[in-house]
């Protein structure tokens, strides 16, 4: 399984593949990935890798991921070239209009990959005060709530309560819940 | 097995470290290293050693400081990020001919790419210019699994020894064993002798044939004993190609081959590229008539080869002779020298629809609320005809509002100052400059450059943007902050203005950024000073980076369509991601997404268009 997240600095992004390596390690499989740190931190665009199986290497080629997280559509956009045939991806979306391009729908249909839209910011300013640091534990939810990603939102919400602080676990297993039910409809 | 857990390679390094029973750790922070050094302290604090752990004011210091501590017998090391070793360059040099008694580590962490850095120097040439042993890893655990090595062969042959993980070994993550701390039960015992600890040039005349020896006796123990780091993955059957691959590209290779499933191309790993297993990598090239080298940066693998003619490699250009070796490249490297097609590239629909959507990447901008933002307009505001000469931190990020004119490297903020005063000195002209420097920038390689314009004269501005911390590689302490990495020990902090004043600085004021109207006027009287009396003038602009999240007034902020004419004022010279321009409406704009509340564009509009927000003042 190999997993591409992208975003802008500042979004929180490694705790994603923070909580994705706790459960395959849990599930006694090998990890490996690359993170950003340094300047491109500084809200520029930034990108994780992440594998889990017998890889050597941390970095995702272009053409091969199963999965991409977009924190920020236009990121998600930039890097769907990683995704293999037939993969997936999950974007939080400002303006739901790009994802009506034709020539994006027809790049998506010829690849048949199947890409999925969630208003991030829009729910996290309705329902948790417009604090988008949890943008990453949504992003998780989502990603369950789409069927990819090979993890069961349990394993997310038992992860998710491990890692994140003591004092934001409760608002980060309600941004995980979010995310989730924004596909599963509850 | 062992206790796995998930690490990043600086971790894994650090966990190294710790384990290998090193008692001395000096470090300067720098993307990529910049992670090490707190995970030393981390992991010598939960196993409970006695190290002693600490930032230095630069990397020369850090070096100096671990490499003599290393002369008393205990294991030592000093890690930095490539460019810091050019300012350690100096003890590298002599330290590299010394006789040691401890085991002494130099971990320098390179940035192909470059994704943090002025440079895409290769460290390897440095350890090959110094003749000090330099080992390449591919991963985390191999990053780990070195370090024991390169304290072991130190004390071998009493000699430095370097690490040289590159960036996407720092920053990988990855299972990797953990294991238990070795005591040496060493003790601090300094055996005077001058020979050997006094770099006169007599004692160089022997010292010198004696590095030749060492690094010849190195190198064939690199031959035979180092199978773990430098071995063959074979073919089957007849190669039709044979890569020779040091550092994460050897990773990469694995990874292709395997998803391709092919069998008909033989890999030489090499994990200790000097000195180079000559003989071992000959007798590789003797066996295949076709041969790639995969390495990062430089062709240091290839220039220690007697003939490297035949080879497709970064000296002869086959592989780009810059930028970093990522899979995409890789894959075509491989499918050119082997004479296959390349993938055909069938994205074009995605390329028309990224150019329709205005989709580009994003380049880092100063944090929302970052007090260097404003510091940079008062600058502007007060001395619009101003040389802005920089330095290397956050700040640098200062081009995006045109308020950088010149960076070098660490501290040449103001040694550039005084090259452009005397520049235009000559000419009998008073060409305003402002230097601008961080706190720990300034304390890094500052203070000399301050000292020389003192001495000699030299009459600029020189604003110090103290934001107490080492912002850009994460948030580490330094003097002007006074705190110590491993719990229990404490520092002190150093004043920036008695430092100032001490360099002989008469006018010195510390105004708050946030308020620019008042910062504009003192830099307008700073320049006047320090025009007419002929020397330099110090500025510190004082308040906390973002990143430390202290609390400070909430003053929420928008703009007024019917006031804003659209100028791009706010955009060009203020340039905060929570003030976009909206191309449609012609008009800027809050970005709530961003937006943190800081007022300062409030003060930058020229036609009132940024106002607050009323009754939400707190
Ligand atoms: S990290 Fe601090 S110094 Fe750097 S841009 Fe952000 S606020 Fe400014
Ligand atoms: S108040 Fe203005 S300057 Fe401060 S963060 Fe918001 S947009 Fe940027």
């Amino acid at each position: 399984m190999q997993y591409v997240i992208v975003g802008l600095g500042g979004q929180g992004i490694l705790f994603t593949s923070r909580v994705l390596g706790h459960i395959a390690v849990s599930r006694g499989e090998r990890v490996m990935g690359s993170e950003v740190h340094g300047m491109a931190q500084r809200g520029g665009s930034v990108i994780s890798h992440f594998k889990v199986g017998p890889y050597e290497s941390p970095l995702v080629l272009a053409g091969s991921a199963d999965l991409l997280i977009a924190f920020d559509q236009g990121e998600g956009i930039r890097n769907l070239h990683f995704l293999r045939e037939g993969a997936q991806a999950i974007l939080n979306i400002h303006d739901p209009t790009a994802l009506e391009n034709p020539h994006l729908k027809k790049y998506a249909a010829d690849r048949s990959l199947s890409i999925a839209g969630i208003p991030g910011y829009k729910i996290l300013h309705e329902k948790m005060g417009g604090r988008f640091l949890f943008m990453n534990v949504l992003m998780l939810g989502a990603m369950c709530g789409i069927n990819a990603g090979n993890v069961s939102i349990d394993e997310i919400r038992e992860a998710v309560a491990k890692l994140a602080p003591e004092k934001h676990r409760a608002d980060n297993l309600k941004a995980v819940d979010l995310g989730y039910g924004y596909f599963k409809g509850n | 097995m062992g206790n796995k857990v998930i690490l990043l390679g600086n971790e894994a390094i650090a966990r190294g470290i710790v384990e290998a029973g090193c008692e001395v750790a000096s470090a300067y922070p720098g993307t990529p290293s910049s992670e090490i050094l707190p995970a030393v302290a981390r992991y010598a604090d939960e196993l409970g050693t006695r190290t002693a752990v600490e930032w230095a004011v630069n990397e020369k210091v850090a070096f100096e400081v671990a490499a003599t501590a290393s002369f008393t017998g205990k294991r030592t090391c000093a890690v930095m990020k490539q460019v810091g070793l050019n300012v350690a360059a100096d003890p590298l040099m002599s330290v590299a001919h010394f006789d040691l008694a401890g085991g002494f580590l130099i971990v320098s962490a390179d940035d192909p790419g470059p994704h943090s850095s002025q440079t895409e120097q290769d460290s390897r040439y440095f350890a090959m210019f110094a003749k000090v042993p330099c080992f390449d890893p591919a991963s985390a655990q191999e990053a780990k699994d070195m370090v024991f090595d390169a304290f072991d062969l130190s004390e071998k042959y009493h000699m430095p020894v370097m690490l040289r993980p590159a960036v996407r070994v720092d920053h990988c993550r990855q299972d990797v064993e953990l294991g238990e701390v070795k005591d040496l039960g060493r003790k601090a015992d300094f055996k005077k002798d001058i020979r050997r600890w006094v770099c006169l040039p007599a004692h160089v005349r022997i010292t010198h044939p004696q590095l030749n020896a060492k690094l010849d006796s190195v190198r064939e123990d690199f031959e035979t004993l180092y199978g773990r780091y430098n071995y063959e993955v074979p073919a089957k059957g007849r190669a039709a190609l044979g890569i020779i691959a040091s550092g994460v590209s050897f990773s990469i290779v694995m990874d292709l081959l395997k998803a391709w499933k092919r069998e008909d191309i033989s890999v030489l790993k090499i994990g200790t590229p000097h000195p180079l297993p000559v003989k071992m990598v000959e007798d590789f090239i003797a066996r295949h008539e076709n041969v790639l080298v995969l390495e990062e940066t430089y062709p240091v693998i290839e220039m220690q080869l007697p003939d490297r003619t035949q080879l497709k490699g970064r000296w002869n250009g086959f592989v780009p002779r810059a930028g970093e070796l990522l899979p995409e490249v890789i894959r075509d490297l491989i499918l050119k020298a082997l004479g296959e097609p390349l993938p055909v590239e069938g994205a074009t629909e995605l390329k028309a629809a990224i150019e329709e959507l205005k989709v580009t990447p994003k380049p880092p901008m100063l944090c929302p609320g970052c007090p260097h933002r404003a510091s940079f307009f008062a600058m502007r505001k007060a001395l619009p005809n101003g040389i802005y000469p920089s330095d290397i931190g956050c700040y640098t990020l200062g081009v995006n509002q045109k308020d950088v004119d010149t960076t070098i490297d660490m501290g040449a903020s103001l040694t550039s100052a005084s090259g452009f005063y005397l520049a235009y000195r000559t000419d009998g002209k008073d060409q305003p400059v402002v230097a601008t420097i961080g706190d720990s920038t300034f304390f890094h390689m500052g203070i000399l450059g301050l000292v020389n314009a003192v001495y000699n004269r030299h009459a600029f501005v020189l604003a110090i943007l103290d934001n107490r911390i080492t912002a850009m590689t994460g948030g580490q302490s330094n003097p002007s902050i006074g705190d110590k990495l491993r719990k229990g020990d404490e520092g002190r902090q150093v004043d920036i203005e008695g430092v100032v004043r001490g360099c002989g600085v008469s006018f010195v004021k510390v105004v708050e950024p946030y308020d620019t109207k008042d910062s504009a006027e003192v830099f307008k009287e700073a320049w006047e000073h320090a025009r007419t009396h002929r020397e330099p003038s110090v500025v510190i602009l004082r308040h906390p980076c973002m990143l430390l999240r202290q609390k400070q007034a909430v003053v929420k902020v928008r703009v007024n369509p019917d006031k804003c004419i659209g100028c791009k004022y706010c955009t060009n010279f203020f340039n905060c991601p929570g003030l976009p321009f909206d191309e449609a409406a012609k008009k800027a704009k809050i970005d709530e997404r961003f937006c943190v509340q800081c007022g300062v564009c409030i003060q930058v509009c020229p036609h009132g268009a940024i106002e607050a927000v009323e009754g939400e003042e707190e």
